[in-house]
């Protein structure tokens, strides 16, 4: 049955079919604010992917997109070359969302074991469990767990239909540091059965650890798209820190080699393409105070992808060339 | 789809909110009434029997839409969405649950009326109360519908025990309603509630339904379905 739907949709799309994911000129507008601008994105099948942004980014938006929660105001999504109305039908997605409170009055087993019911070819609901590593909690009631305990088991529900895509909105938030180490634990376990994954964070470190790919979004764009390393690479070579001593950052965005300034409390900190031509300049002002150079970290680098004075187009254009 | 009845209907009854106040209460109200002071006659045993059956049952029904409202709250309305279920069968499956879940607070009434109470009905007449108390019970589901999917949850639970207590009360399914005074009595024959329980008083009484009746609780199943309409198309775009 599965074999059929997927031959049709190959036909009738071609090569989209290939790719699990594909936004193409993806808007989506709540009143005047644009959560998700014009998003571009493809994923192919069975890569994992992390959508990395601060709160409010456009994460979320982008999620309801990719699961036909929400219907963009412009442009098309499509999942496994159909509508994501047809893929969740289909039985090819699953999803973790963010804000769901646990469902009253059942236990883990009951609520797990229906969802797997409504999927055309689940994993046994015993599998599902133990992958979540809550399966001596089948007999529990939902709403009488803790909440790192909640949280595996709508990872369980997201995985139990063993789907082709699994999507996890920010499935660690809200999550203490051990809570946070165990799930991923549970969630490579997952991913290396070849599942296609995207899954959305505020964490640099996770999506550096989790995803083989990291999608950065800022004000409903994509700003910036790579592993990792290239981030790093695109965020420009070094970092040069210095306390301003009351001088004020005018004039600092111009000096030689700077791509950004951002400044905390007192102290400035540049990103530059040439720390040697910047700290030269910044001698001749005479303002280098407990200087510091320091190559770029993915932090900064996600810091100077998402600043507000870095346009968007430019940051992307800049990786792209990387 | 059977398999999210069978879940929702599991949920409800295991919530005891919906076991006291739809199962419990409607009973020893029951019971209270007609054995306080003198005790009650006959007839009145017989019709504050199923006039308690249809509060129950008006309580379980709007109970439904506090269930819908719930979901809607806490995310298990959009989790459903992203599982293969068709958006028709999940709304088909609570209204099925809503029509199961409305059998319990029947049946009680009905059996305290006829094993605590002594009521003598022939078999014929107590089928056919319990199967028109539960068809007589739908408009009241849409009422709940209508406020759950509009609503807050607690939003919906003060809005159904406001339209529970008013229309219990004013439709006489408490009191007798000789016992009111006479505009009140002329206002009680349009609520959906007095015509629900004439549903059964009438076959108590050896005839079939007023032609009256039928037409008013018609009138109210149309009111309270476009409302519930009304109300998810309003909801259904942010769910």
């Amino acid at each position: 049955m599965a074999d059929t739907t997927e031959t049709a949709a190959d036909i009738s799309t071609g090569g989209a079919a290939d790719q699990a994911v594909s936004f193409a000129g993806a808007v989506k507008a709540f009143g005047a604010v644009r959560a998700v601008d014009c998003v571009d994105l493809e994923i192919a099948r069975g890569e994992t992917v992390a959508l990395l942004g601060r709160n409010g980014a456009g994460k979320s938006s982008t999620i309801s997109l990719l699961l036909g929660l929400n219907e963009p105001d412009e442009g098309v999504v499509r999942l496994f070359g159909g509508t994501p109305e047809q893929a969740v039908r289909a039985g090819r997605v699953g999803a973790m969302l963010q804000d769901t409170r646990p469902v009253p009055r059942v236990t883990v087993g009951e609520l797990v074991g229906f969802v797997a019911g409504t999927y055309p070819a689940p994993m046994p609901v015993a599998e599902a469990l133990e992958l979540a590593g809550i399966a001596e909690l089948a007999g529990r009631r939902v709403d009488r767990l803790s909440g790192g305990q909640t949280q595996r088991v709508r990872f369980a529900v997201a995985l139990v239909g063993n789907p082709a895509l699994i999507v996890l909105d920010e499935p660690t938030a809200a999550l203490d540091v051990e809570a946070r180490y165990a799930f991923w634990d549970s969630m490579r376990a997952f991913t290396r059965r070849g599942h296609t994954v995207l899954f959305s964070t505020h964490y640099l470190e996770e999506a550096d650890a989790n995803a083989d790919r990291i999608v950065v979004i800022d004000h409903g764009r994509i700003v910036a798209d790579g592993t990792a390393e290239q981030l790093k690479r695109a965020a420009g070579g070094s970092l040069v820190a210095f306390d301003l001593a009351g001088a004020g950052p005018d004039g600092l965005a111009d000096l030689p080699g700077v791509v950004s300034v951002e400044v905390r409390g007192d102290r400035a900190r540049l990103r530059t393409d040439d720390s040697d031509a910047t700290v030269v300049a910044l001698a001749e002002r005479g303002v280098i105070r407990a200087l510091e150079v320091a190559p770029a970290s993915l932090d900064d680098a996600f810091l100077a992808l998402t600043s507000s004075d870095t346009p968007a187009r430019t940051a992307r254009t800049f990786l792209e060339t990387v | 789809m059977l398999d999210y009845l069978r879940l929702e209907v599991r949920r409800t009854l295991r919530d005891t909110g919906f076991v006291i106040g739809g199962v419990v209460m409607p009973v020893v109200m029951y019971l209270l009434f007609t054995n306080l002071g003198d005790g009650a006659d006959n007839e009145w045993r017989t019709a504050s029997m199923i006039g308690m059956a249809a509060y129950g049952a008006m309580g379980s029904a709007l109970n439904t839409g506090g269930g819908v409202a719930e979901d809607r709250t806490i995310g298990w309305l959009r989790q459903l969405r992203i599982t293969p279920m068709s958006p028709r069968q999940v709304v088909m499956g609570r209204a099925l649950t809503g029509a199961v879940t409305v059998l319990p607070a029947i049946v009680a009434v009905l059996v305290a009326g006829g094993l605590v109470n002594g009521v003598r009905l022939d078999a014929w007449k107590w089928a056919v109360i319990a199967l028109l108390l539960w068809l007589g019970s739908i408009p009241f589901t849409l009422l709940g519908l209508g406020n759950g999917y509009r609503l807050t949850a607690q939003a919906t639970g003060v809005m159904n025990m406001v339209c529970n207590l008013t229309l219990a009360v004013v439709g006489g399914l408490w009191f007798p309603l000789s016992l009111f005074p006479s505009w009140l009595r002329s206002l009680s024959s349009y609520t959906p509630t007095n015509r629900f329980a004439q549903l059964g008083t009438s076959v108590a009484d050896g005839h079939a339904p007023a032609l009256g009746a039928v037409l008013v609780l018609t009138g109210w199943l149309l009111a309270f379905g476009s409302y519930a309409v009304v109300s998810y198309r309003r909801t259904s775009r942010t769910v």
